[in-house]
């Protein structure tokens, strides 16, 4: 068993199965985490699994050991049972693979949406041609903050709350229904990473404006320019950043 | 009636604008001359660099072996010349044949520039031919360095030559901002043209990615001459050159993402929507894949140094280190390739509530990834430290507190790094931004100031042994291999976003493409042309390599001096 | 040595491979060249079919139900012996020809559920303009039927006219519903089944309304809807705000009557 433990081969082979672990049944156990992915499972494991070629293979006593077994294994006789074993494994495992890339599945496929596609530089809004490059907030300007965050609460309560939710956090009641699930204004990944003439182009434009790679499962959002006025629509921006903290990303001053 | 007219009108005019080009069409035509033009451009841009660096250490270093080295060198240089001009031709054919109306644009803007660069070209062969065929006539004393002087000199104009070449390509993507379509190209002033916003950027980040990609192919060279060699000091010469090939590449690797991070912070200034395009719209998975490619860049150099550890005496007593190395490099890498948004199906998709992994997509972003790199830039200059002292023991009587110095500086560095890493989370963008900026300071600082420390602690050294060069194993040298695959793809990749964010445009925002092709291909489809172009070039180097071989069988003369203690 | 060669090359080939291989695993998406939708007064049927065809395809999302599985009718495919539909769409309503039969599908989808189906569908008015609309009609048209949509019937550029009045689906009468005083028609046109349930219609976010009748009076019902916050049933507290108070300028006179007679005889 000491033995073993203290082969190389066994070693490597220990640890490739000890990360497949951690990442398939540790990671998700841990709070606040979820499944991973299986695409990412496999970028890891190769990562890994490199590695610890590497490790095998950077001196020559260690790699000499490491190929031990196997070379054991293709040649020794009385290993006959093992050798055909691994053959007969081989061939099952590399069948089984293929059958399950070819096979039909009810599922859809996996899909990658930009979550953040450019926006252009310029949206039509009624007509109007808003720059969106270096646009601030309009509202920011215009006296107390206060009043323009009401308003942006009384229409977000209106108009966003069955699928943004009560929480901000995409978690409306409609939200279990659509694909892609309405963005969370909570998560870090969302407004927080965003400039605010972004937020509103999102919204005055809604899932028919979203370019060719936000698709293949297009956005329900509607385009609430057929429904909102611009200031409406600044006013809820105003409401998200104050409701959830978050600050909107600046533009760069420039040094001209 | 009238837009009938102008139909018609239009019809004539992309009658005019455009042909194709048969089976694979105008775009695959072009994209497969521009790439494998640029990457012999890459190619006689770096080794010249490489080779006057070489002789230099030649000529101050009295050390012969360098000169060789650097002949050697030149002497590929010679046919590879000849290469990129052949493509560059057919490059121009296909632009001015394919796209006559587009060329007709850029030749109305940059005529003058065309003259000057095609001058230049012509006195830079002309200083090739001198610096080479007067190489063993200029040999000794104040001749030699007028000898080194003319590789300064082919330098310069082939710095010039990209510079000009570059500002025809920055003006495409980056047109000045006072240009519109309406804009007459005959009354655009040349140098208003030339200084836009990513020409410089573009300049540096290629100056130093042909600098990296010399000494790649150089160490692919070697490593080819190391297993067909057959005589052991053969094999200890390719050994070596293989080496300093592979030096010369990770080096300039480690500061070229400073200048990668340059240039997109100018695309960014530029226009944002073509910023957001190359990060985050449909390109987004191209920066996955270069992750990949440069984890597989750091772990091959890195690995290459390990194994190399093998032949140097003393070395063992850095070898328990190396695994550490190893697992820091790895976690990097599995960072550093964490995709914030990820590939999932729609079960996965319920289950983390997004494309956002609730956990992992922490490590998606630009902190947790900047962090990452900077940690493995550190490792792998650690190695190369280990690698440097393996077989030497310092004499200076301060040797003991040097070591902690340098260790307490390595400490700061990583501290720094992980420091700003974390508190990037907790601060608005373009505060974090900034952050990038100290995280690099801080590894550069370290660096520079434990290289000094290193190279005033190893005066006047105990040898442990002489370095047996040659005693590498074979895989080491496939290593040098995937090294050189792996920086040739990456150069391609990268073409295909800089040149891609252009999207439908020729010139951006300026001139619109019209042709069937406009469309920017996937990745996939990408993918392959990159291929089949690193295919092209690779045989044709192979080719030349043999040739180089044939014509002469080797600078490699057996050599009757003592061994070298050498780096 | 040519032991060395071929495995050099192998290695480079490998590499390459490998690279290919990784980059064609993700799923692919090409940058388009954007074609806007400008479809002016002399706009043929052809272009009208060829911006439908991207839309059905693309941001419309129709292929998302239509074609996959049994959630919806496959229009592009024969149904039930019915033909593509641009052969069945002239056959489906009473007194509706092709083209308003497909305009009304789109923009108030649940006016009429193809037996067999499920009333799913999202009213496309309030997703796509109405140029969109009518390029997709016209799509479906072309499926083995005729197109007769011409550039008439696309209103002139949606300016702040159109979009101040986006509700407006059916017909082209003025007001919620075209006018009509069929009080299931003014439910479903003014979007009442968003939120609130009605008999086995709607959604869950307000409160049910199939026995209204039996909880309030004509008069409380009107007062509801003509200011909804007056009154917040117990349990939706959270949702004051929510309903809309344009409707008392929305609905006409008798529209609102006959609601309010309809309403409060759910008992």
């Amino acid at each position: 068993m000491r033995a073993y433990l203290r082969h190389p081969f066994w070693q490597a082979v220990g640890l490739f199965v000890l990360a497949y672990l951690v990442i398939v049944f540790v990671i998700p156990m841990l709070p606040g985490s979820a499944m991973v992915p299986s695409s990412v499972v496999l970028q890891y494991m190769a990562t890994v699994l490199v590695g610890i070629l590497i490790w095998v293979s950077d001196d020559e006593a260690r790699w000499t050991t490491f190929k031990e077994p196997l070379h054991e294994v293709l040649i020794q006789p009385r290993l006959k049972l093992v050798r055909n074993g691994l053959l007969a494994a081989v061939t099952l495992v590399v069948g089984c693979l293929t059958y399950s890339q070819v096979k039909a599945s009810v599922a859809a496929p996996p899909n990658l949406r930009s979550i953040h596609p450019a926006p252009p530089s310029q949206i039509t809004f009624r007509g109007k041609t808003i720059t969106l490059v270096g646009l601030e907030n309009p509202l920011r300007k215009q006296g107390e903050l206060a009043p323009h965050v009401a308003e942006g609460r009384r229409i977000y309560y209106q108009n966003c709350v069955p699928c943004h939710g009560d929480h901000l956090d995409g978690q409306g009641h409609f939200a279990s229904g659509f694909n892609p699930l309405p963005a969370n204004f909570q998560d870090n990944g969302t407004i927080a990473q965003l400039t605010e003439s972004f937020v509103f182009w999102r919204i005055a434009k809604g899932g028919p404006g979203l370019p060719r790679e936000g698709t293949p499962w297009n956005s329900a959002m509607p385009a609430w320019e057929d429904f909102l006025t611009e200031d409406e629509i600044w006013s809820v921006v105003l409401f998200l950043y104050d409701q959830t903290g978050w600050k909107p990303r600046t533009w760069e001053v420039t040094a001209k | 009636m009238a837009h009938v007219f102008a139909l018609v009108q239009a019809a004539a005019d992309s009658a005019a604008a455009y042909r194709d080009f048969p089976v694979i069409g105008s775009r695959a035509a072009i994209w497969i001359a521009a790439e494998i033009h640029l990457m012999f451009a890459a190619f006689v841009l770096g080794v010249p660099i490489f080779a006057v660096v070489a002789e230099a250490i030649g000529i101050f270093g009295k050390d012969q072996r360098y000169d060789r080295l650097a002949k050697e060198f030149t002497r590929l240089l010679l046919i590879a010349y000849s290469a990129t001009a052949i493509w560059g031709a057919v490059f121009v054919f296909l632009l001015s044949t394919l796209y006559p109306r587009f060329w007709a644009y850029l030749t109305a803007i940059f005529g003058v520039s065309m003259w000057v660069y095609v001058s230049i070209f012509f006195f830079e062969s002309f200083t090739l031919y001198l610096y080479y065929y007067g190489w063993d006539r200029w040999k000794q004393g104040r001749a030699k360095i007028v000898h080194w002087c003319l590789g300064i000199l082919l330098n310069i104009w082939g710095t010039a030559v990209m510079f000009i070449a570059d500002s025809w390509l920055t003006y495409m993507m980056t047109p000045p901002r006072d240009i519109t379509p309406e804009t007459s190209p005959a009354s655009i002033k040349l140098w208003h043209a030339i200084l836009n916003h990513t020409w410089m950027p573009i300049n540096i980040h290629r100056l130093i990615g042909n600098v990296v990609f010399g000494g790649a192919i150089v160490g692919a060279y070697a490593s080819y001459r190391f297993l067909a060699a057959k005589t052991d000091e053969e094999r200890a010469h390719y050994d070596w050159m293989g080496y300093v090939g592979n030096f010369i590449a990770i080096s300039a690797l480690i500061v070229l993402p400073f200048a990668g991070y340059w240039l997109g912070r100018e695309i960014y200034q530029y226009d944002q929507s073509m910023g957001i395009t190359m990060m985050g719209g449909f390109m987004s998975w191209l920066w996955v894949i270069q992750a990949f490619l440069i984890a597989v860049l750091f772990l091959a150099g890195n690995y290459y140094l390990w194994v190399g550890m093998g032949r140097i005496p003393g070395a063992e007593r850095f070898r328990p280190y190396t695994k550490w190395l190893l697992v820091v490099l790895v976690l990097g890498a599995l960072v550093w390739g964490t995709p914030h948004t990820m590939i999932a199906d729609s079960r996965e998709l319920a289950a983390m509530g997004g494309s956002h992994h609730p956990l992992l997509g922490a490590l998606g972003v630009m902190s947790a990834k900047n962090t990452a790199v900077n940690l493995m830039i550190l490792s792998t200059f650690l190695s190369f430290l280990l690698y440097r002292r393996a077989n030497i023991r310092q004499v200076v009587p301060w040797a003991k507190t040097g070591t902690r110095i340098q260790a307490a500086m390595f400490v700061i560095a990583a501290g720094v790094v992980l420091f700003f890493g974390i508190r990037g989370y907790f601060v608005e963008a373009i505060v974090r931004i900034g952050y990038s900026v100290y995280q690099v300071g801080a590894v550069l600082a370290c660096i520079v100031f434990v290289t000094v420390i290193d190279v005033l602690m190893a005066r006047g050294a105990q040898s442990l042994g002489a370095i047996q060069w040659g005693k590498m194993p074979p895989r080491s040298q496939y290593a040098l291999f995937i090294l050189a695959v792996t920086f040739t793809w990456l150069m391609g990749l990268m073409g295909f976003a800089r040149s891609g964010i252009r999207q439908h445009w020729h010139v951006w925002q300026v001139m619109q493409d019209t042709t069937p092709y406009a469309a920017t291909p996937a990745l996939g489809y990408a993918a392959i042309m990159i291929s089949t172009c690193v295919l092209i070039f690779l045989s044709l180097v192979g080719f030349i390599f043999w040739l180089g071989g044939l014509a002469e069988k080797s600078t490699f003369v057996p050599s009757t001096e003592a061994p070298h203690v050498g780096h | 040595m040519w032991a060395t060669n071929l495995r050099i090359i192998g290695i480079v080939l490998g590499t390459l491979a490998l690279y290919t291989l990784i980059a064609n695993k993700i799923p692919q998406v090409q940058s388009e060249v954007p074609h806007a939708l400008t479809l002016g007064a002399n706009v043929t049927p052809e272009q009208l079919v060829a911006a439908g065809d991207q839309l059905y395809h693309g941001a419309g999302g129709c292929t998302a139900c239509h074609g996959l599985g049994t959630r919806a009718p496959n229009l592009l495919t024969d149904e039930k012996g019915l033909g593509p539909i641009g052969a069945r769409c002239g056959k489906r309503e009473a007194g509706k020809d092709c083209k308003a039969y497909l305009y009304e599908s789109l923009t108030s989808p649940r006016a009429y559920v193809v037996s067999g189906y499920e009333p799913i569908m999202p009213e496309m008015g309030r997703i796509l303009s109405p140029q969109q609309i009518w390029a997709l009609v016209a799509f479906l048209e072309s499926q083995s039927g005729t197109v007769d949509v011409t550039a008439s019937d696309i209103p002139a550029a949606s300016g702040p006219a159109a979009s101040a009045a986006p509700a407006a689906s059916g017909g082209g009468g003025p007001g919620i519903a075209g006018g009509s005083t069929e009080p299931m028609t003014i439910i479903r046109g003014a979007g009442c089944t968003g939120c609130h349930k009605v008999g086995t219609e709607g959604g869950a976010i307000g409160p049910n309304l199939t026995h209204v009748g039996s909880r309030l009076s004509a008069a409380l019902i009107r007062e509801c809807i003509l200011k909804p916050d007056t009154r917040v049933a117990k349990g939706y507290e959270k949702f004051v705000g929510v309903m809309p108070k344009m409707f008392g300028n929305q609905l006409t006179g008798a529209q609102l009557e006959a609601l309010v007679q309809f309403l409060s005889s759910q008992k």
